[in-house]
Order: structure tokens, then C-alpha cells, then sequence
């Protein structure tokens, strides 16, 4: 934009996008080495200050509870000038599809959505893979079954398990505030070239307030350099534009399910490329406490934080539990989880869904590879709360039946 | 930020309602206070308890509503207040452990 769109839109003759103050700094540098001061804020207001050090090109969303305050926040940012255009789509199809024209255009692209306003616009954020958009999605997870309700449940995220899509889930408003970041820079990479999603549960972090560590706003990350992709972008200044790199690939219509299996291949290799990125960045794709336990408590989001208050409690006394917060849901760190699991007697993986998807992906993965007890539970969804003590009880019940 | 002296622990709101608990102690005494999430986030608030000491580990105390601190659980809507509140508990803690020291052993609660 020119200073004139700028004057045209209410800014003083001489006013600079604050965006064009920042220092661009290298990721390594920002994930790691610069200064960081804490801050008592909410989720929302952690994803802003993530988005304010992202260097979006273009961030395009439709509101929905309890994602609204998060991209009413971005609009702030877009008025100061941290975000280059910024604007509300009519709902969440044409929402999704907009921001993989404007991924494919070579931009960097930031969405967030929240349980209906996912599956609304899932049927285009399912053709993002294959279209290798790098576009971020922030996803607020909430109930999506009637009845309506506006309450944390993270079953959203089961949907987006097979689309190619990298899927990370935040457990606090810290990981809101360093997630987002890593997924910019990692689905931009040539060998990655993939949407990614972080996943929050909604409310329990998203509108509560939490110590969150940042760097110094006057530094932001590199801008996405849309040539360096595995599907380079649209030229649109030259039409035709192609959708496909190569021109066989896709003919009116048609395209051979030769092409199409090794397409999707491809899609799926690239997800397992991902996570030597996401080791580096997010330092490991799962956390463990007490590795040498023989209990072990494994979760994702939200329910990690109740978990590691019922490992406080149950060493307080004397038992020691284990615990494994998975950060990467996709790519799934299936070596990680078999090598920290396989002396383990007893894991039981607390959840905030009905269907236990996460229990799911991990019996999958252990099968025969393990000799311990699977628990699916506690379980508690459509906006019920995880109460410590529901986890202890679970384990004492577990030990009295000798599960 | 939030005063971190005296802070014993911090943990995710124990009843899983989402949101952190802080919890201070001075000589036996202490303050809980606890951020929940709200619909509106102008309505986010302290919720804050003075609390006694049971035992450290495990970690157990009791709500007392029975000093001149607090006789019932405040509502802070801002962390200055909370900060000016815990600097004033501190002092009182302070004194109020002295004093109890004073007393016969029989007669210390």
C-alpha cells in the first residue's frame, strides 16, 4: 500500500506501519536467544502478541466464540500496522478458500476458527494439503455438537487428523504465544510445505489469564519467500496461473489416480519431514516427567496441566507418576512415545472429548509394542471441567483393580 | 506482573475450570488466589482466600476467615490491587507469626 491508501484510510500523511519498524530476526534467534519478559495475559492476548511478531501478510477470518477475541485483537494489530491487510469473510468456506488463493499467491496467511466454524469450513481446509498452502490456522476448539453449546471440547480436532494437515495442541497461553511461531516457520519450509493448525482448548485457556514469556516486540520473523516452496506460487501478474506446478497433473477435471496416490504420498511424507523442524524448534515433539515411572499420565492440551498437578499430588505422596505432554499431534511422534513407553505398566490418557481420539492414535501406536495396561480416560466433554482429583481417582481405582 | 515472593506454588486452577492458582505463604499463613476464565474478559478477576497452613507436604490448608486481613473471599479486578493486597498479608503474616511465637506452647493454634 502506498502512504495515500493509508491517508485514505484515516492515517496521518506521515504515519509508517509499526510492521515496518521490526527487526527481522532469524527463528533460532527469536525462539531462543533474545531477551523475554513475562506478562499475566490471556490466550487471546498471547496469540495477538504472537501474531504482532509473525510478519502476516494477510490474515482473513470469520467470528466465532470463542476465537472472536483473539482476531478482534489481530484487527488492532492490523490497524497499527503489523499486519499487512486484514479482513472479516463472509463465513468460513469462503474464509478458507480465500486464505489458500492468498497462500497460493505467496503470502504468509493466518485464519482462526473455532468447533462449528471448523467443520463449516473444512471441505476447503481439507484441500490445503494438496494444494501445499503453508497457511496457519489458529484453532480455538470447541463443542460442535447440538445441542449448542459454546464450551471447551477438543473433538474438532479428530477431523483434521488425516488431512495432511500438521496439528499442534497448545496446553497453556504460553504454547498459544511460541506455537503459532513455529508453525509459520515450519510449514514454510521447502520440504514441509504444509497448512498448519494450532489447536487450543477453548476458554479454559483462550479467556483465562496465565504467566506468558515473550521477546521484545520490536523484533519479528522472517517473511515467507513464496518461491522457496515444494509448489512455488502463482504468478498472478502473468495469467494463465496455474493451480499445479506441473502442467500434466491437473487437466480440466481429470487427473489419473497414479497421479493422485503419489500426490498424496507426497503430502504425507512431507508431514513426517516436519518433525525434525518441530524437534529443533518446539524443543522435542513430547515433554516427559519422571521417564523412569512405571504409571504414566499421557495427554495433550489443557489436560496436561491437570496432569501435571496429579503427578505434584501423587509425589507429594510418595508414588512416583509419569507424565508425557505431546505437543505434535501431526506429525506424530510415534518413535518418541514407544521409546519413553516401553517399560511402562499402566498409561492412562485423560481427555477433554467423548470419542478419545487421543487415546485412539496412541493404542495404535503401542500395539504389541507394549506390554502395559491402556486406560482411555477420565474423560469429561461438552464443556465439563477435569478436576485433579478425578485424574488421582482414576489412577487409585486403576491400582485397586489392578488394571 | 505478579508479586513472586512468598510464592509457594502455582498450578492450573486445581477444580479444572481452567485458568492458575497462586499460592503464597508466610509463617504458617498464606493467601490463595486464583484467576478463573470469564465469558467477557473485562470480567477476568482475582479470587482471593487467606488461608492457614495444615501441612506443607502434602500440600494442605484451610480457608481462615477469621483475621483482620479478610473475613470473607475477596474480588480483585486487577493485579495492582492483588499486588498491594499481598504486600499489606506479608507484613501482617509477619507480625501475626511473631506474635504467636509469644504465646505458651499450649496455647498456639
Amino acid at each position: 500500500m502506498s502512504n495515500l491508501d493509508f491517508v485514505a484510510e484515516g492515517k496521518p500523511a506521515d504515519w509508517v506501519p509499526l510492521g515496518e519498524t521490526q527487526t527481522v530476526v532469524d527463528p533460532m534467534e527469536m525462539f531462543f536467544k533474545l531477551p523475554r519478559k513475562t506478562e499475566f495475559i490471556t490466550g487471546s492476548e498471547a496469540a495477538r502478541e504472537s501474531i504482532r511478531r509473525m510478519n502476516v501478510d494477510v490474515a482473513i477470518a470469520y467470528p466465532i466464540t470463542p476465537q472472536s477475541e483473539t482476531m478482534q485483537q489481530a484487527g488492532y494489530l492490523y490497524d497499527e500496522g503489523y499486519i499487512k491487510d486484514f479482513y472479516r469473510g463472509e463465513e468460513e468456506i469462503g474464509v478458507m478458500s480465500a486464505c489458500s488463493g492468498a497462500s497460493r499467491a505467496g503470502v504468509r496467511t493466518l485464519t482462526a476458527t473455532s468447533g462449528p466454524g471448523l467443520m463449516r469450513g473444512m471441505e476447503a481446509i481439507s484441500s490445503w494439503p494438496g494444494a501445499r498452502v503453508p497457511i496457519v490456522l489458529m484453532d480455538m476448539c470447541r463443542v460442535i455438537n447440538t445441542p449448542l453449546a459454546i464450551q471447551p471440547d477438543n473433538i474438532e480436532m479428530s477431523f483434521m487428523l488425516n488431512t495432511g494437515m500438521l496439528l499442534l495442541h497448545a496446553e497453556d497461553q504460553q504454547d498459544f504465544y511460541d506455537y503459532p511461531l513455529v508453525a509459520a516457520i515450519v510449514s514454510e519450509k521447502v520440504d514441509v510445505t504444509l497448512p498448519c493448525a494450532v489447536s487450543v482448548d477453548g476458554f479454559f485457556v483462550t479467556h483465562a489469564r496465565g504467566q506468558v514469556s515473550m521477546t521484545p516486540k520490536e523484533y519479528k520473523l522472517p517473511p515467507r519467500d513464496g518461491w522457496a516452496s515444494a509448489v512455488p506460487a502463482m504468478d498472478n501478474e502473468n495469467p494463465p496461473a496455474r493451480l499445479s506446478r506441473d502442467a500434466p497433473i491437473q487437466k480440466s477435471n481429470f487427473i489419473s489416480y497414479h497421479m493422485h496416490s503419489s500426490w498424496q504420498q507426497e503430502v504425507f511424507a512431507a508431514v513426517e519431514r516436519s518433525a525434525k523442524y518441530f524437534d529443533k524448534y518446539l524443543g522435542g515433539l513430547i515433554e516427559i516427567i519422571n521417564p523412569d515411572a512405571e504409571e504414566f499420565l499421557v495427554a495433550s492440551g489443557a489436560a496436561v496441566s491437570q496432569s501435571r498437578e496429579a503427578v505434584r499430588q501423587e509425589g507429594e505422596a510418595g508414588r512416583k507418576v509419569g507424565m508425557i505432554k505431546i505437543k505434535s499431534i501431526r506429525p506424530w511422534p510415534m518413535r518418541e512415545l514407544v521409546a519413553a513407553l516401553k517399560n511402562a505398566k499402566r498409561i492412562m490418557v485423560p481427555e477433554f472429548n467423548q470419542a478419545g481420539w487421543l487415546h485412539k492414535e496412541l493404542c495404535s501406536t503401542l500395539y504389541g509394542r507394549t506390554t502395559g495396561t491402556m486406560i482411555g480416560g477420565p474423560r469429561v466433554y461438552g464443556g465439563m471441567t477435569m478436576p485433579t482429583e478425578m485424574i488421582l481417582e482414576w489412577l487409585a481405582d486403576a491400582r485397586k483393580k489392578q488394571l | 506482573m505478579i508479586i513472586q515472593d512468598n510464592l509457594l506454588l502455582n498450578r492450573a486452577e486445581p477444580d479444572g475450570l481452567g485458568g492458575v492458582q497462586f499460592l503464597y505463604k508466610v509463617k504458617g499463613y498464606g493467601v490463595t488466589a486464583i484467576s478463573k476464565p470469564q465469558e467477557e474478559l473485562s470480567h477476568i478477576h482475582w479470587e482471593v482466600d487467606v488461608i492457614k497452613y495444615v501441612t506443607e507436604i502434602p500440600l494442605k490448608y484451610e480457608v481462615c476467615h477469621t483475621t483482620d486481613l479478610a473475613k470473607k473471599t475477596l474480588k480483585f479486578y486487577s493485579d495492582k490491587a492483588l499486588n498491594e493486597f499481598l504486600d499489606k498479608a506479608f507484613k501482617y503474616f509477619e507480625e501475626l507469626g511473631l506474635l504467636e511465637n509469644m504465646l505458651p506452647d499450649n496455647d498456639r493454634p
